[in-house]
Formats: structure tokens, C-alpha cells, sequence
């Protein structure tokens, strides 16, 4: 036990005109879980692709279980068992657990695939792990949790022994992550190196036992993570202090601008009533899969409503697409950047521009590129994108200055009502606090701003007023200075029945 | 924010998909230049006539195709609404009707076709590729059943000689200026189609359904009307052809345009326009169009065989993506960064 597994000293890694990794030291021991931290764009995803073989690194010497490697390929990274687990999944969802398990090293029979020997020895791995999951069962109909669970024991089942996990936690559920941490630690007691890379620093207590901080492409430190406190990691992820995790801005509430009345749009959202103020940041919190999303998509007109109005300064508007709710001044930076908000393969330029064409379009249609330049040249300004210009596409962005242009790209127009859905999910420290203030500069132009979150001390710590929802309903209404993480949680699992779980 | 001070140069090469247009027209000059050397007749002002003018039938298909691609869709059904458009307006002529009302009423087929194709693929989200190739088998049916099964007789016959070679001399034997007509009309319709793409909101927004469908509608950009459109601008290319082709002929074949999608996405695709969508510009779309008409001119006269001609074509577009792909990929390694 506790022998050093993976052993990285000067990795470098170039690619034209960046350096990306510049002589990165890491190390991994048998049985322990190890947190990569940075910011996005600091080099850990890079420094892991290296160790995985899917880059080859251009200098350094790397070591796994005492052996060297030259260049590396992903076969041979996976015969000295090192395996990742994606953030995003990489299953083939049409198959069963069993052929995701077993694909390209099928067990074959004398004449087909031994289907049930496949089967037998996913199930016999599962139950290992106490999962409960049918091997026959198609990944598609899983829910995320349990693919991802499939994927850990797909690696398992392939005998790896470093397994990577890259934000594991970002689509689970704090009973999933629960889970999944008995998984960790069950694995971390049997030997295996645990490679951990987190954005959501308050759930490392629970689990990690060593802590290697990078920044820039750069090692910073490393050390055991009871010898440090949150917010010197913190500082050395951001390279200086940040004085307030949660900015807050206080305002005068004024008048209402936006009240949605008896909304009803399927099984997620029923009979939803609120009403959101001049000066204020109104939080939705609860579970994922609470239907919170699924209201701020049918308040945007995306899913259709059974029924419901709603409000803007008073006046009442129908919304049924989209381009509706733009019209009437009401926005949403969605929660899903890469499916839903961004156009990837598009400039930053044109992502921008996207929502605004109405108008920096004259009347013809023909856009005017005065006006874009004017409108790219101020978002990127304000909401400080790092870019060397805007004609770059935008699928090559680090996470958070994706959002960043998910995000200003609203900002262009005299909107009355703005909705962020899971604004911080995935993007680093830095990132999350100017965004937090975007959304304050907002509240104090009085606009009214409405904030999506599952992240608990994050909605206390920026929402003025807290909607709490659970099970397409809204269960409670709390004011984030007099209420406490569980109150909200109680709130959050007031199910009507107990048939769908959870206490 | 930095262009602003940029060189023009640096600027131009700067414009998404230029650089794919820009190795397609290099690889134009090349391909053109080894021709001429091998047969200097390739040179000659007749043939360069020749080639601009049978070139413009493969812009037209191009633009067509790649306003399409662009999408993200496909659509079967280019090269049967040129042999419709070929058939209804020879069919119509034949019978002693106006020119001029002819190519309206195939206009109008087309257009048809064109709203038929962006409503089930935008409203009912239906497999381009299905929807296309159902309206590809029903206008083709109509090129067929129009003049009864049979090719029409030559237009004069209806219209008389002196307005069929007006409509002929339009279309195809004319020229202004010394080049011919058909270039002429490409050319133009090159130009507003290149202009629409690039620099109105109608274009953005066919880039932007192309690139991230989801991400479109959440902007606000009406998938359903911006589908519609970019199917309508390929019925009206493929209008054009048909009456190009109509007017080379001088009457109605049933069989005409067969193929035509096909080389609509060759063209789109060796300019550098991407079949999955969000990518590429009609400028490589013109280069794509020269490439083809040039490999078949050039083999033609060289005295290659037309098994010869299409085999080398098919090289020269799997090439052609071949190369884009490889680039890219290389692109991919040095941009991420995580």
C-alpha cells in the first residue's frame, strides 16, 4: 500500500503558440484519492490526456508502476491500467450495459458472442460494487448517475488500477454522490489511485486524501489536504485572494417586474406562481431533477405550456416560442452551455451577435458590422472573455469563458428579466465570482434576475429570496438571510409521495 | 478585438472558411495549369468560353447544395427539380405558351418542392435524407408526367423559332460582353446568394441551425421559417439549371439533372463546406464548381475516357475532405486546452 503508482516529473506540453503544461511534476499513490485542482484552462484535463495517451507529451519523464514510458498510446495507457472516467459519458447508448462493458474485447463463444458469459461477469462485477443495475439494460434509459457507474466498472472489469475521474460529481444528485463516494472509497481500501478533478471544493473533505494544485499550466503544490485550509487552496488555484466567495450588493426592492401565475407544462412543472422584484436576485433551489429547469424552459417558450400567465412590468404576455419571450424582454442563459447554449462551431463573434440580429440587422436583414463590432467589443469588455479576438471559434473557449459568452451574449439588449440556469456549473473559481457579479450589476440596473442553482452555498450567498422546489412544485419560499441549508433541504424533499423516494 | 489593426491579407485569411476555399482554387489553378501543358488547347479563349459557361451549371447545383449542407440537412431531391423545372417549361412551350409564363409555372413547381422539403424537415423533423428522397421519387414522377412519359418535341415547334432562340440565347447560346449568358446569370445569383449568407440575418441564421440546433432555437432564431428558406434558395437554383438546360437542348428531357444533388455536394464539399454543417462559404463553393468543371473539361480534352473522369473526380472529393479532416484534426490538438 501506498507505494508511488504514477510518477510525472517535468511534463511539458506544447501546442502552437500556447504552453499548455510547462515542466509539471505529479504523483499518485496506490490507495489514495487524489484532487487535481486549477482553474479551467490550468492544464489538469491536458496533464491527464498525457498520462492517458491520448497526447503525447513533448518533455518529461512519466512512470507508471515503476515503469517508463516513452510516448504513450491510449492501448498501451490502458494495458498499465490507467483508465478515465468522462465527464461527458462516453457510452454508446443504443447497447446494454453488458456490450458497453465488453466492447472491443467481446467473449466470444465457438461460433457467436458469449452473450451470457458477458453478462454474467458484468453482473458478477457490479454486485461487487453493490450496484444495482441489470447488465441487460440499455445505457440510454439509465439515468446518469448509474451510466457513470457503468463506466467504473467498465474500467474496472478492463483491470485498471488509476482510474481518473474528470468532474464525476456535476450531474449527480447528493444521494448519487453519496453513492458514488462509498464506490471511491470501497476502491481506494482495495489499492486502486484515485485521480479526482473537482470544481465543487466543499465535497473534497469527504473524500480526498492529497491535494496537487496547478495553475496555468504550471504545478504549484502539492501536500496532504488535512494540512490545508480551504482558502489556501483556494488562493493558489486563483493565484491571489478572493475577498468574497459570494459578493452581495444590496439594493432597494422596487417595483414587480415579472410574476408568472399557475404555470403548467407537464409532469416538472405544476401550478408554479412567483413574482420577481426591481433589486432583487430571486434563487430556485432544490434537486436536481426538481423541475426547475424544466420551468424556466417553459416560461421561455421552448416547452409548450398547458396553462398559466405571465407578466412583464405589469402587463401581460403570451409567450410561446422563443423569440416571444425575447421580444417581451425576458432571457435565458440555459444550463446546458454546449447543447443548448452555444453554437461551437461558430466565432465568438457570431454567437454573440446570434439573439441581437433583430437589432444590429437595417431593415433588409443585412447586418451591420459596425454595430457588431460595437456589441463583441463591449461583451467581451464587460464580462472580461480572454480571447485574442472574437473571430476565434467558440468550442475552443475554456468553460468558463464559454459561459461567458452565453452569457453576454443577453446582456447586448434591454432585457426586463433575466434567467440563469446553473450559470457556475463546471467553470472555476474565478469565473463563478464574475458572474456573481454580472448578476449584481443587473439587480442594481433593476432588472430582475432569476438564479438556478443546485449548488446550496452558492444560492444563500447571492439570491436575495430563495424559491425552494421539489417534484415540479414549489414547496417554499425562504429569505436567504434568515434561513439555513436545512430548512431549504427539508424544503427540497417535501414530496408529495413517498413513492419517488428519497426521505 | 485586435483585426482592426490587422492587414487586409491577414484579415481575408482570417474569414471562417476561407482557407479550405482558398487550397480549393489553388488546387484549381494547378489542376488547370497540368491540363494546358499536357493539351494547350486547354488555353485556348473558346475553351476557357466553354468552361465558364458549362461551370455555371455546377455553381448553381453548388450554391443549391451547400446552402443545405450548411444546414446541417441534405437534399435528394436538387437534381429531379431541375429535370421537373427542364420538363414543365419545355412542356408548356411545346404547347405554344409564353416563355415567359413557362418558367414562371416551373418556378412556382419548384418552389413548391422547396417549402415541402423545409416543412418536413424543419416542422416535423423528418431524416433529410428521407423527406428529400421522397420529394426527389414525386418530382421526378412529374418530370415524367408532364408531357406524358416522353421527352418533349423542340420548343419551336410550339412558341415558333424566333422566340425559342430568344429563349435560348438567353439561357445558354447568347453572350454579353463576350462571355455567355449562363455565366452571367451564375454569377449573379452568386453573388446574392454569397451576399445573403454572409451578411444578413437570414444567413447567420442558417449557420447557426447548422452549427447547434438547440442552441438557435434558444436564441431566438425560428428553425422552422430558416429551414424553409435554404430549401426555397436550392429550388430556385435548381430551377434555373432546369431552364439552362431546357434552353441548351431546346426541348425537354425527362432524365435531366439526373445526378445533379450528388454533384451539388461534390462542389460544396471540395470549396470546404462541411456535410455536418456550420461550416464553409460560398466562395469555396464557386472553387469546388471550378475544380469539377475543370477535371472533366481537362480530361476531355486530354482524351480520357468518361470511366477515367468519374474515377478521378471520385478521388479528387474524398481527397478533398481528406485533407480538411487531417488539418483540422491537427487544428484540434494545438486549440484545446483544459
Amino acid at each position: 500500500m501506498n507505494e508511488v503508482i504514477v510518477s510525472m516529473k517535468n511534463i511539458t506540453k506544447i501546442f502552437p503558440g500556447v504552453k499548455a503544461l510547462d515542466s509539471v511534476n505529479f504523483e499518485l499513490r496506490s490507495g489514495e484519492v487524489m484532487a487535481l485542482l486549477g482553474e479551467n484552462g490550468a492544464g489538469k484535463s491536458t496533464l491527464m490526456k498525457i498520462l492517458s495517451g491520448v497526447y503525447t507529451r513533448d518533455g518529461g519523464t512519466m512512470e507508471i508502476f515503476g515503469k517508463e514510458y516513452g510516448d504513450l498510446t491510449p492501448k498501451q495507457a490502458q494495458q498499465a491500467g490507467v483508465a478515465i472516467i468522462h465527464q461527458e459519458l462516453n457510452m454508446c447508448r443504443h447497447l446494454s450495459v453488458a456490450e458497453n462493458m465488453f466492447l472491443g474485447r467481446e467473449l466470444r463463444g465457438k461460433f457467436s458472442l458469449d452473450n451470457a458469459k458477458m453478462e454474467a461477469e458484468a453482473k458478477r462485477i457490479l454486485d461487487d460494487l453493490k450496484i444495482n443495475i441489470d447488465p441487460r439494460q440499455t445505457v440510454g434509459d439509465l439515468p446518469v448517475s448509474k451510466q457513470q457507474m457503468v463506466e467504473i466498472a467498465k474500467a474496472l472489469s478492463i483491470n485498471a488500477k488509476i482510474l481518473i475521474m474528470d468532474e464525476p460529481t456535476s450531474a449527480l444528485t447528493a444521494r448519487e454522490i453519496d453513492d458514488l463516494f462509498r464506490i471511491i472509497r470501497k476502491l481506494k481500501a482495495e489499492g486502486h489511485g484515485i485521480v479526482y478533478i473537482s470544481h465543487r471544493l466543499e465535497e473534497l473533505a469527504h473524500i480526498v486524501d492529497r491535494v496537487t494544485i496547478m495553475r496555468d499550466g504550471q504545478y504549484i503544490t502539492s501536500g496532504n489536504f488535512a494540512d490545508m485550509t480551504m482558502d489556501q487552496i483556494i488562493a493558489n488555484m486563483v493565484g491571489r485572494e478572493i475577498k468574497e466567495k459570494f459578493p452581495r450588493v444590496e439594493c432597494k426592492k422596487g417595483k414587480k417586474v415579472f410574476e408568472v401565475k399557475n404555470l403548467n407544462a407537464g409532469k416538472m412543472v405544476r401550478d408554479i406562481s412567483f413574482s420577481v422584484y426591481e433589486g432583487e436576485i430571486v434563487g430556485f433551489a432544490g434537486l436536481m431533477g426538481a423541475g426547475r429547469t424544466e420551468t424556466t424552459r417553459a416560461i421561455f417558450g421552448v416547452d409548450p405550456k398547458e396553462s398559466g400567465e405571465i407578466y412583464v412590468d405589469g402587463k401581460q404576455v403570451k409567450i410561446t416560442c422563443p423569440m416571444d419571450a425575447i421580444k417581451n424582454g425576458v432571457v435565458l442563459a440555459p444550463e446546458d452551455r454546449k447543447k443548448d447554449g452555444l453554437c461551437t462551431k461558430l466565432s465568438i463573434r457570431q454567437n454573440l451577435a446570434l439573439p441581437n440580429l433583430d437589432w444590429i440587422c437595417n431593415k433588409l436583414g443585412v447586418v451591420s458590422s459596425s454595430k457588431e463590432d460595437r456589441l463583441c467589443e463591449k461583451a467581451v469588455q464587460d464580462l472580461r472573455i480572454k480571447t485574442p479576438n472574437v473571430e476565434i471559434d467558440s468550442g475552443n473557449l475554456s468553460g468558463g469563458n464559454q459561459q461567458k459568452v452565453v452569457v453576454g451574449k443577453w446582456l447586448a439588449r434591454d432585457s426586463r428579466v433575466v434567467i440563469f440556469d446553473e450559470p457556475t456549473r463546471g467553470i472555476d473559481v474565478g469565473a463563478k465570482v464574475e458572474i456573481y457579479n454580472l448578476m449584481n450589476q443587473l439587480k442594481k440596473q433593476g432588472i430582475a434576475v432569476m438564479f438556478v442553482s443546485s449548488e446550496m452555498p452558492e444560492v444563500m450567498g447571492i439570491a436575495d429570496r430563495i424559491i425552494v422546489m421539489c417534484d415540479g412544485r414549489i414547496t417554499g419560499e425562504v429569505m436567504a438571510k434568515e434561513t439555513t441549508q436545512s430548512e431549504i433541504l427539508t424544503l427540497a424533499t417535501t414530496f408529495e409521495d413517498k413513492k419517488i423516494g428519497s426521505k | 478585438m485586435n483585426n482592426k489593426n490587422q492587414s487586409p491579407l491577414k484579415k481575408l485569411l482570417g474569414i471562417r472558411g476561407m482557407g479550405a476555399a482558398l487550397t480549393a482554387f489553388a488546387g484549381l489553378i494547378i489542376i488547370y495549369i497540368a491540363f494546358g501543358l499536357i493539351n494547350p488547347a486547354v488555353f485556348s479563349g473558346q475553351n476557357i468560353l466553354n468552361l465558364l459557361r458549362s461551370m455555371s451549371k455546377y455553381l448553381l447545383i453548388g450554391i443549391a447544395q451547400s446552402y443545405i449542407l450548411i444546414t446541417g440537412n441534405i437534399d435528394l431531391s436538387i437534381g429531379t427539380m431541375v429535370g421537373m423545372s427542364a420538363m414543365i417549361s419545355a412542356t408548356l412551350m411545346t404547347h405554344g405558351i409564353h416563355p415567359l409564363f413557362a418558367i414562371l409555372v416551373a418556378l412556382l413547381a419548384c418552389l413548391a418542392t422547396g417549402v415541402a422539403n423545409g416543412y418536413l424537415v424543419g416542422k416535423f423533423k423528418l431524416p433529410p435524407f428521407i423527406a428529400t428522397l421522397g420529394t426527389m421519387f414525386v418530382t421526378r414522377g412529374i418530370a415524367y408526367m408532364v408531357n406524358g412519359n416522353r421527352n418533349t418535341d423542340a420548343i419551336a415547334t410550339g412558341v415558333g423559332k424566333e422566340t425559342a432562340d430568344k429563349f435560348q440565347n438567353f439561357f445558354y447560346y447568347g453572350k454579353t460582353l463576350g462571355v455567355y449568358n449562363t455565366f452571367w446569370i451564375a454569377i449573379l445569383v452568386f453573388i446574392l446568394f454569397f451576399f445573403i449568407l454572409s451578411k444578413t440575418r437570414t444567413g447567420r441564421h442558417i449557420y447557426a441551425i447548422g452549427s447547434n440546433i438547440d442552441a438557435a432555437k434558444l436564441s431566438g432564431v425560428n428553425v422552422v421559417g430558416t429551414t424553409i428558406k435554404a430549401y426555397m434558395v436550392s429550388s430556385m437554383c435548381s430551377w434555373l439549371v432546369g431552364l439552362i438546360l431546357c434552353a441548351q437542348a431546346g426541348m425537354g428531357n425527362m432524365e435531366a439533372g439526373n445526378m445533379y444533388e450528388m454533384y451539388g455536394v461534390a462542389a460544396g464539399v471540395i470549396g470546404g463546406v462541411s456535410p455536418l454543417g456550420g461550416t464553409g462559404i460560398l466562395l469555396g463553393t464557386l472553387a469546388g464548381a471550378a475544380v469539377w468543371q475543370t477535371l472533366e473539361n481537362g480530361l476531355n480534352m486530354i482524351g480520357a475516357q468518361v470511366g477515367i473522369q468519374r474515377l478521378v473526380i471520385g478521388i479528387i472529393v474524398v481527397g478533398a475532405v481528406l485533407l480538411e479532416v487531417v488539418v483540422r484534426s491537427g487544428q484540434f490538438g494545438k486549440k484545446k486546452k483544459g
